[in-house]
């Protein structure tokens, strides 16, 4: 008996129910809400707070969003410069890991791309030279280095250089001392290999005198 | 004979002992310049003395006099030498010098005391050389009482360039290249 009044009831009620939703004029009766006051009352940061925007994200299709989007038309109202204005490059080069970007840079593929004769052509050698420090850029070559490999042999040889020696230091006198010299070092070293030979030596002993080895050494 | 040590060889000898036909030539041309300028100046007082008495004088090397005065040249010509420049005619021809045995510049003393003890390797027939010969550093008697050696000074690097410019000399062409 109560199980059979409880069903009437119930169905009453959503019979009821349903007429009243019918009735209701849902638009009327939004425009009598004031949504900014119910909004108001609203704490977006505690309704934030129990959304998981990870969880939701997960949900969006980010690339199909994107293809909706028309990335060109959206840069086409951005003033490029005018953010750039606001953007600190520095502060932001701080952050950037050059090595690792230069890591996934392909080099070869890179500079194959760029039209080197044309940079060249746009490059203003003079303004170039004239921003660099040469008395700076000389103070880190290391000239003795430098002249060392300087085959000066067959610098003379080669060129007119063997002239202008000859002219300024050429004379009778000049090359007969050489050829005087060159001869008793060449008997000098000819009678010390049979004199070591006799005296069955195995080294040769100092040269010179340490000092002046040394100072040989340095020049 | 013509012994020509390779280039390199040449310029690293720079500074080293100087060997026996270098230093023994050097004192050949030496012996010839001191003796010929000793019997200079033996001809002019001989001369000036003829024109001033009339009477020339006949000079002979056995004399006492000659023989102190010769030996007294001697020492000044290579004393002074060594002293004042490390180095006599001679040796500045082959290109040699005397230096102290530890490498530094020959002081005016040291010069004048190889000079004095330079005679005394001629003792015993010359045996105070033997050791130019045998010797590692090259040093004879005289050199290991003064404390001196004798170095090559002589820029070989020098020599070299000029007898390249002379080799290159015939075949060099207007444009500055040499054609070989």
């Amino acid at each position: 008996m109560t199980d059979q009044v409880e069903l009437a009831a119930q169905g009453i009620a959503e019979r009821v129910i349903d007429l009243v939703v019918q009735a209701l004029d849902v638009n009327a009766l939004l425009l009598r809400i004031d949504v900014n006051a119910v909004a108001d009352q609203v704490d977006v940061n505690e309704l934030m707070d129990h959304v998981d925007v990870n969880e939701l994200l997960n949900h969006v299709d980010v690339n199909e969003l994107l293809n909706h989007v028309d990335v060109n038309q959206i840069l086409a109202h951005v003033d490029v410069n005018q953010l750039l204005t606001h953007v600190d490059l520095n502060e932001l080069l701080t952050h950037v890991d050059i090595n690792q970007l230069l890591s996934r840079v392909d080099m070869p593929l890179l500079l194959e791309r760029v039209d080197v004769d044309s940079v060249a052509k746009r490059l203003d050698i003079d303004e170039v030279l004239r921003r660099i420090d040469i008395t700076a850029l000389l103070d880190r070559i290391d000239m003795n280095d430098l002249v060392g490999r300087v085959d000066i042999d067959a610098l003379v040889e080669q060129t007119d250089l063997g002239t202008v020696i000859a002219g300024a230091s050429g004379g009778l006198v000049t090359d007969a001392l050489d050829e005087v010299r060159s001869q008793a070092v060449g008997l000098d070293q000819f009678i010390d290999r049979w004199v070591a030979r006799l005296l069955r030596r195995k080294d040769r002993g100092p040269l010179a005198p340490p000092a002046l080895l040394d100072a040989g050494a340095q020049s | 004979m013509t012994v020509h040590p390779p280039t390199a060889v040449l310029v690293s000898l720079q500074r080293h002992y100087a060997g026996s036909v270098s230093r023994f030539t050097a004192f050949a041309i030496d012996f010839i310049v001191s003796s010929g300028l000793f019997a200079i100046a033996l001809a002019a007082i001989s001369y000036v003395a003829q024109v001033v008495t009339g009477h020339a004088i006949a000079w002979n090397k056995h004399d006492l006099i000659i023989g102190i005065a010769s030996v007294a040249w001697y020492l000044l010509y290579f004393g002074y030498s060594w002293a004042t420049s490390g180095r006599t005619f001679g040796m500045a021809v082959l290109g040699i010098r005397v230096i102290r045995a530890d490498g530094a510049e020959i002081d005016p003393w040291r010069g004048l005391v190889r000079a004095l003890a330079f005679p005394l390797s001629f003792l015993f027939f010359g045996l105070g050389f033997l050791g130019i010969l045998v010797q590692r550093e090259h040093r004879a008697w005289h050199d290991f009482i003064a404390g001196t050696v004798v170095i090559y000074a002589w820029d070989a690097r020098a020599a070299r360039l000029r007898f390249l410019a002379r080799e290159a000399l015939p075949s060099a062409s207007p444009d500055g290249i040499a054609r070989r």
